[in-house]
C-alpha cells in the first residue's frame, strides 16, 4: 500500500513538474525543476525498503551487533544518495534563479518571457518575419546574433528603462491583424 | 524603510542561528547534522541580516570575505582527505585524535576537517548567491565586454524597425 | 619511451590525483584572486597551466601502465580502504586513460589560448578555476566505478560549465544557458531515476556488482535501465532527438569556451555509453543494433544537412560535432556484432575515432575563434577574405577542416577508414553507404566554411579586438593551435601504434570478467535472486 500511494506520488510530481517546465513562465520553470527533482528523489527513496519507525541511528554504538540483530533498519544508502541529490540540485537551482532574475534585470522587468522571446527571434537570423525571404535574413548583416546582441546590451546599459517591443516585426501580432 | 520589528527579530535569532550552526558543525561526524546544514543555518542568519539591514550594507562587511571562504573551504576538504595519503592510510581514510582538557573530551579527525570544508564552501557560495539576488545586478557588476578594448560601433547595424520605415 | 615510463611505479593511491589536484589548484586560484590585479591573471594562468601538465604526464604514467602486458592491466583504487561495494571505488584501464591524456592535453591547449583571448573582465570572473573543476569534473566521470559517483561527478563538470557558458553574461549568453542548463539538469535527473531503478532492483551501485547481477535479473529491468541511460547519457552526448541544447547554447559564450566544450564535453557522454553498454547490456547491444545504428544515421545526416545553412561560423561547427557524435555511435552499434572478423576492432576505431575528433574538434573552433576575433563577427555572408591578411591562420585552418572531412594523410582518413571497414566486415553496407555520404558531405561544409572566412575580398564587421596583432598574443593563441593540428597529422602518419593502443583498449573495455575480478566486490555479499521480488 505505501508503495502504491509512493508511486503515485512520484507519477504526480513527474507530471506536475514536467508540466511547468513547458509552460513559458520563468518562475513557473523554477517550480517545475524543483517538482521534477523531488519527484526523482522520492522515487529513490522508495528504492530503498520502505520500513515505518526503522532509523538507521545506532542508538548504542558499542554493542551495535545486537541492535542489528533485534530490530529492523532502513536502508541508509538511498537517503545517502538522497542527501547529495539535493544538494547538488539546490546549487542547480540557486543558479538558474540567478540566471532567469539576470534576465530579467538585463531586458527590463516589465517584459514577460512571451515578449522577450519575440524581441529576441527579431534578430534571430531563421526568424522570417514580414514575409521576408529566408536567404535575405541569412545573409544579411543584421543576421549576427552576437553582435546584435552586444549592441543590444550597449542600448539597454545606457537606456535604464524598460525595452520598446518593435511592433512591426512580430509574428503574434502581424497574425492577430489578419 | 525596514522595518522595525524585523530589525528586533534580527537581534535575537541571528545569535541564535550562529549558534545553532555551530553546534551542527562540531557535532556532525557521527551524529545527525553536518557541515552543509550547518552552513544553510549560518547562512540563514545572513539571510536575515540582508532582510533586516539591506544587501549594501552586508555586502559591504563581508562581501570581500566571500572568494577566500569558498577557496579555504576547497582547500580544507581536499586536504582533509590527503592526509591520509601521507600517513599511507590511503585516501579519504580517516584519521581520528582525541582531545581531552578538563571538562572538554572532544575528537577530532579528518571527517571534522572535511565538514568544515563543506561548511566554509557552501556558506560562501550561499551567501554569494543571496547577495546577487538581493542587489541590483546590472549596478553591481563592470560592464562586460568581447574583446579587450570598448566596443567601436563604426556601422551601427540598421535596426530592423527602422528598415521597416 | 613506453619501458620508461613502466619503469617509475605507480601507486594506486595516486589514482586519486586526477581529482584531488584540480580541485586543490582550483582553490588555490580563487585564494590567489585576492592578490594585486595584474598579479592575478598572470598566477592564475600559469598555475593552471602547470597543474593542467601535470596531468599529462599523470595521464601518460597511467596509460603506461594500463598497457603492461599482453592484455593489459587496470589500476584499481578503494577510497580510504572500504572494501569494494561499499567505498567508492575508482579503476583506469587504457581506454580511461587515453580520455584523461586527450583531455588533459585540450585544457593545456585551452589555457595559453584563453590569455591570448579571453577580456580581463572574463579572467577576473574565474575562468581559470572554473576550468580546473570542469578538468576535475571528467577525469572523476572517467576513473568513477560506481553509478551514483559517476552521477556526482557528472554534476561536477555540469555545474562548471553553466557557469563558464554564461561567463560574461551578455543576454544571448543567459538566454542560452538557459535553455542549456535546463535540458541539461532534466538529463541528469532520468539518470539519478536510473540509479534509483538500479539500486531498487539490482540492491547495488557498484558497476563491477551491477555488471554481475545484470546477468541474472530479469529483462524488464535491464531493458528499462539500458533505455533511461541511453536518453540520459544520449542526451549528455548530442545523440539524434535529444541533441537540440547543443546548437542553442554553444554559438553564444566567448570562442574559448566554445572550443573548449566542443572538444571535451559530448565526449565524456559518449565515453560512459561506450563503458557502460558492453560492461552492462552485451546482449541487448546486439538486440538493440538497429536501434542503435538508426540512431546513429539520423544523427549523421540530420545535422550534417543542418550545418549546411547555418549563417554563423560556431554554429555551424556545433552543428559539425553533433554529426560526428554519430559516428563514434556506429562504433558504439556494431562493437558487439558476432559477424566481426576481429573483435573488438569496431570499438578500437570508435575509439580512434573520439580521439582525432577532440584534437580536430578543438583546433576548428579555435581556428574559428580567432578568425571570428581579427574580423569582428562569425556571420559568413558579412566577412570574408581572410586568407590575404592571415594566411598562416588560413593554412591551419585548412588543414584542420580536411582532417575533419577525411582527407590523407590526417588523422580523420584513418579513423574513417577503420571504422568504414570495421563496418563492412560486418555486412552494414547500409551504414557504410551513409557514413560515406555524411564524409562527403562534411567535406563540402568544410570547403564553404573555409571559403567564406578565407577566400575573396577582405570585408569585415567592426573588428574590436585583433589577438593577432601582436606578436606574444598571437603565439598564444596560434601556438597551441599548431600543436593540435600538428597531433593530428602525426597520429594520421604514425598510425600503427595509435591502432595498437586502441585495439588493448577496446579489448578491455570488452572484456567483463577482467572488469569484475579486478574490483572484486565481495562475495558474502549474496547475490540474492529474489531480490526483484516485492519484499513480504
Amino acid at each position: 500500500m505505501t508503495t502504491i500511494v509512493l508511486g503515485l506520488l512520484v507519477a504526480t510530481l513527474l507530471a506536475t513538474g514536467s508540466y511547468m517546465v513547458m509552460r513559458r513562465g520563468q518562475i513557473k520553470l523554477i517550480l517545475g525543476l524543483g517538482l521534477l527533482t523531488h519527484g526523482v528523489n522520492l522515487m529513490l527513496f522508495g528504492s530503498g525498503a520502505l520500513l515505518r519507525g526503522a532509523t538507521p541511528i545506532f542508538k548504542d554504538k558499542d554493542n551495535f551487533a545486537q541492535e542489528l540483530a533485534t530490530r529492523a533498519f532502513a536502508d541508509p544508502l538511498p537517503q545517502a544518495l538522497i542527501l547529495t541529490a539535493i544538494v547538488i540540485s539546490f546549487g542547480l537551482t540557486a543558479f538558474i534563479v540567478v540566471l532567469v532574475s539576470r534576465r530579467d534585470a538585463l531586458t527590463g522587468s516589465d517584459l514577460v518571457p512571451g515578449e522577450l522571446a519575440r524581441y529576441i527571434n527579431a534578430q534571430d537570423p531563421f526568424h522570417t518575419a514580414g514575409g521576408q525571404d529566408i536567404s535575405e535574413v541569412l545573409f544579411s548583416d543584421a543576421s549576427d546574433d552576437y553582435d546584435i546582441l552586444q549592441f543590444e546590451l550597449d542600448e539597454i546599459y545606457d537606456r535604464k528603462e524598460p525595452l520598446p517591443v518593435d511592433a512591426t516585426d512580430t509574428t503574434v501580432e502581424s497574425s492577430t491583424a489578419e | 524603510m525596514i522595518e522595525l520589528y524585523l530589525r528586533l527579530l534580527d537581534r535575537v535569532l541571528t545569535p541564535l542561528l550562529l549558534l545553532i550552526g555551530v553546534v551542527l558543525l562540531l557535532r556532525g561526524h557521527d551524529a545527525p547534522g553536518g557541515g552543509f546544514i550547518a552552513a544553510l543555518m549560518v547562512s540563514a542568519a545572513i539571510a536575515l541580516q540582508i532582510l533586516s539591514n539591506g544587501a549594501r550594507l552586508v555586502r559591504a562587511r563581508i562581501g570581500r570575505a566571500l572568494q577566500p571562504l569558498i577557496a579555504t573551504g576547497l582547500l580544507l576538504g581536499v586536504g582533509s582527505a590527503l592526509l591520509g595519503v601521507f600517513t599511507g592510510q590511503g585516501f579519504f581514510a580517516g584519521i581520528w585524535w582525541s582531545i581531552h582538557w578538563g571538562p572538554i573530551d572532544y575528537k577530532i579527525g579528518t571527517p571534522v576537517l572535511f565538514d568544515l570544508g563543506v561548511f566554509l564552501a557552501v556558506t560562501g557560495a550561499t551567501i554569494a548567491f543571496m547577495l546577487g539576488l538581493s542587489t541590483n545586478v546590472i549596478e553591481t557588476t563592470d560592464e562586460p565586454r568581447l574583446g579587450k578594448r570598448p566596443v567601436q560601433h563604426a556601422a551601427q547595424p540598421a535596426r530592423r524597425g527602422e528598415e521597416a520605415q | 619511451m613506453l619501458e620508461l615510463l613502466q619503469s617509475i611505479p605507480f601507486q594506486p593511491t595516486w589514482l586519486a590525483l586526477p581529482v584531488a589536484l584540480p580541485m586543490a589548484a582550483a582553490g588555490l586560484l580563487l585564494a590567489v584572486a585576492r592578490l594585486g590585479f595584474r598579479q592575478r591573471f598572470r598566477l592564475q594562468r600559469w598555475i593552471a597551466g602547470v597543474v593542467a601538465g601535470i596531468h599529462v604526464l599523470l595521464a601518460l604514467l597511467i596509460l603506461a601502465h594500463t598497457l603492461a602486458g599482453d592484455e593489459g592491466a587496470r589500476i584499481v583504487y578503494q577510497m580510504g580502504s572500504w572494501p569494494a561495494p561499499f567505498g567508492i571505488t575508482l579503476i583506469a584501464d587504457s581506454f580511461t586513460a587515453i580520455m584523461l591524456l586527450m583531455t588533459a592535453l585540450l585544457v593545456v591547449a585551452v589555457v595559453p589560448y584563453a590569455a591570448g583571448t579571453l577580456d580581463h573582465h572574463r579572467e577576473s570572473m574565474g575562468f581559470y578555476p572554473l576550468t580546473l573543476l570542469l578538468l576535475m569534473g571528467m577525469n572523476g566521470a572517467y576513473l568513477a566505478g560506481d553509478l551514483f559517483n559517476l552521477y556526482v561527478f557528472f554534476e561536477v563538470l555540469l555545474t562548471s560549465s553553466f557557469v563558464l557558458l554564461t561567463l560574461g553574461g551578455t543576454p544571448g549568453q543567459i538566454n542560452g544557458g538557459i535553455r542549456y542548463v535546463v535540458l541539461n539538469l532534466m538529463a541528469s535527473l532520468v539518470f539519478l531515476s536510473a540509479a534509483g531503478v538500479a539500486y531498487g532492483t539490482l540492491g547495488t551501485l557498484n558497476m563491477a556488482q551491477m555488471a554481475q547481477r545484470m546477468d541474472i535479473a530479469p529483462d524488464a529491468v535491464r531493458i528499462l535501465l539500458a533505455g533511461l541511460m541511453l536518453v540520459a547519457f544520449g542526451s549528455k552526448a548530442g545523440l539524434f532527438p535529444l541533441f537540440f541544447w547543443l546548437p542553442a547554447s554553444y554559438h553564444t559564450p566567448h570562442p574559448v569556451v566554445t572550443a573548449l566544450f566542443g572538444g571535451t564535453l559530448t565526449k565524456v557522454g559518449v565515453y560512459t555509453l561506450f563503458r557502460l553498454f558492453p560492461l552492462f547490456f552485451p546482449g541487448l547491444l546486439v538486440a538493440w543494433q538497429p536501434l542503435i545504428l538508426t540512431i546513429a544515421a539520423l544523427t549523421m545526416l540530420i545535422s550534417v544537412l543542418a550545418a549546411f545553412v547555418q549563417p554563423t561560423i560556431r554554429r555551424l561547427i556545433s552543428f559539425d560535432i553533433i554529426s560526428q557524435v554519430g559516428f563514434m555511435l556506429l562504433a558504439l552499434g556494431i562493437a558487439l556484432d558476432p559477424r566481426a572478423p576481429v573483435t573488438g576492432f569496431a570499438l578500437a576505431a570508435g575509439i580512434i575515432f573520439i580521439v582525432h575528433n577532440m584534437l580536430v574538434k578543438t583546433a576548428l573552433l579555435m581556428g574559428g575563434g580567432v578568425a571570428e576575433l581579427e574580423m569582428g563577427s562569425g556571420n559568413l555572408g558579412a566577412i570574408g577574405g581572410l586568407a590575404a591578411k592571415r594566411p598562416y591562420l588560413a593554412g591551419l585552418f585548412f588543414v584542420a577542416a580536411f582532417s575533419l572531412a577525411g582527407i590523407p594523410p590526417s588523422s580523420g582518413f584513418v579513423s574513417k577508414l577503420s571504422l568504414l571497414q570495421a563496418t563492412i566486415g560486418v555486412h552494414q553496407y547500409w551504414m557504410a553507404a551513409v557514413s560515406l555520404l555524411v564524409s562527403l558531405l562534411t567535406m563540402m561544409v568544410m570547403i564553404r566554411l573555409w571559403q567564406y572566412i578565407f577566400w575573396g575580398e577582405f570585408t569585415t564587421g567592426h573588428a574590436q579586438w585583433t589577438p593577432l596583432r601582436k606578436p606574444w598574443a598571437s603565439w598564444l593563441t596560434l601556438g597551441p593551435i599548431t600543436v593540435l593540428v600538428a597531433l593530428s597529422l602525426t597520429m594520421g602518419i604514425f598510425f600503427r601504434p595509435v591502432l595498437h593502443v586502441a585495439q588493448k583498449a577496446a579489448n578491455q573495455v570488452l572484456d567483463r570478467t577482467g572488469y569484475i575480478a579486478a574490483v572484486a566486490p565481495l562475495a558474502d555479499v549474496p547475490v540474492e535472486p529474489e531480490f526483484w521480488e516485492p519484499p513480504q
